[in-house]
């Protein structure tokens, strides 16, 4: 045995895919689908109609697929991934549920994040917000 | 799409969503009971994806066509995934994570009977 301290057992590594984040990899799962359903459908038949939220749609899309990934591998480095991802995450559904309500003409047609996830019942609100607390929850250096 | 076998689903997916619920809140596992009955939730669901594909198959045109499509296409995928999802870790996370699929499910479901309007 060295002299190096001693590093928290792997068994008790709080790992976010595990628990009730199983739970939240769900969810996230199903936004991932959604969203990209969504996206692609709207891109591929009515792009001309909405390309800025159309293409936010899209973009909703992908980081719900890496917040989906990460938080299912739930290892250090993907981790730092899906701390990336759900915050973008925050700021995209504040920022277009913002700019949808005082501007709607600029989002003529819904994506997931408009008025804050209004059309799925606000769970595109919530989850970035269950996300970032999932991973403090689980942060590896907890007491 | 047939109506009665649309709100079928409806009410069966939504027993599930609550079975769910009930084993996480009893602190258990999904049982076998359980297991089986989400397998038979998803086998009607392909059943009515299976005859809403036939019915645009010979001529039904839904307005939306594409949305339809997709939303035929997903529905059948959440359980089976949800199934292996929940049955890698058993807790009493398990049920709640069959529940969210059976809620999608469901919700999916009225969804569709929405979009199944004639196109025109």
């Amino acid at each position: 045995m060295t002299g190096v301290p001693a590093r928290q057992p792997s068994a008790d590594v709080r790992r976010t895919n595990s628990g009730a984040g199983r739970v939240l990899v769900a969810v996230y799962g199903i936004f991932a689908l959604a969203a990209t359903a969504r996206a692609s459908v709207q891109l591929l038949t009515k792009f001309d109609q909405a390309p800025l939220a159309y293409v936010l749609s899209a973009l909703a899309g992908v980081i719900y697929i890496v917040a989906t990934v990460t938080l299912a591998r739930g290892t250090r480095a993907s981790r730092r991934l899906a701390l990336v991802a759900i915050s973008i995450e925050l700021v995209g559904v504040l920022s277009v549920g913002t700019l949808s309500v005082v501007d709607p003409e600029a989002f003529p047609r819904a994506t997931v994040w408009s008025v804050y996830g209004i059309g799925y019942g606000f769970v595109p609100l919530l989850l970035p917000i269950l996300g970032l607390a999932w991973l403090w929850h689980t942060r590896p250096d907890a007491p | 799409m047939i109506d009665a076998l649309a709100y079928a689903v409806v009410v069966l997916a939504g027993v599930a969503a609550i079975w769910g619920v009930v084993t996480a809140i009893v602190n258990k596992p999904p049982g076998k009971a359980q297991l089986l009955y989400a397998a038979g939730v998803e086998v009607v669901t392909v059943l009515q994806s299976i005859i809403a594909a036939a019915k645009m198959i010979s001529g039904f045109r839904p307005a939306e066509l594409a949305t339809t499509i997709g939303y035929l296409i997903g529905i059948v995928i959440l359980i089976p995934i949800a199934w292996l999802w929940a049955n890698v870790e058993r807790t009493r996370f398990s049920g709640i994570v069959l529940a969210v699929a059976a809620v999608s499910v469901l919700a999916m479901t009225l969804r569709l009977l929405v979009l199944w309007t004639p196109a025109g």
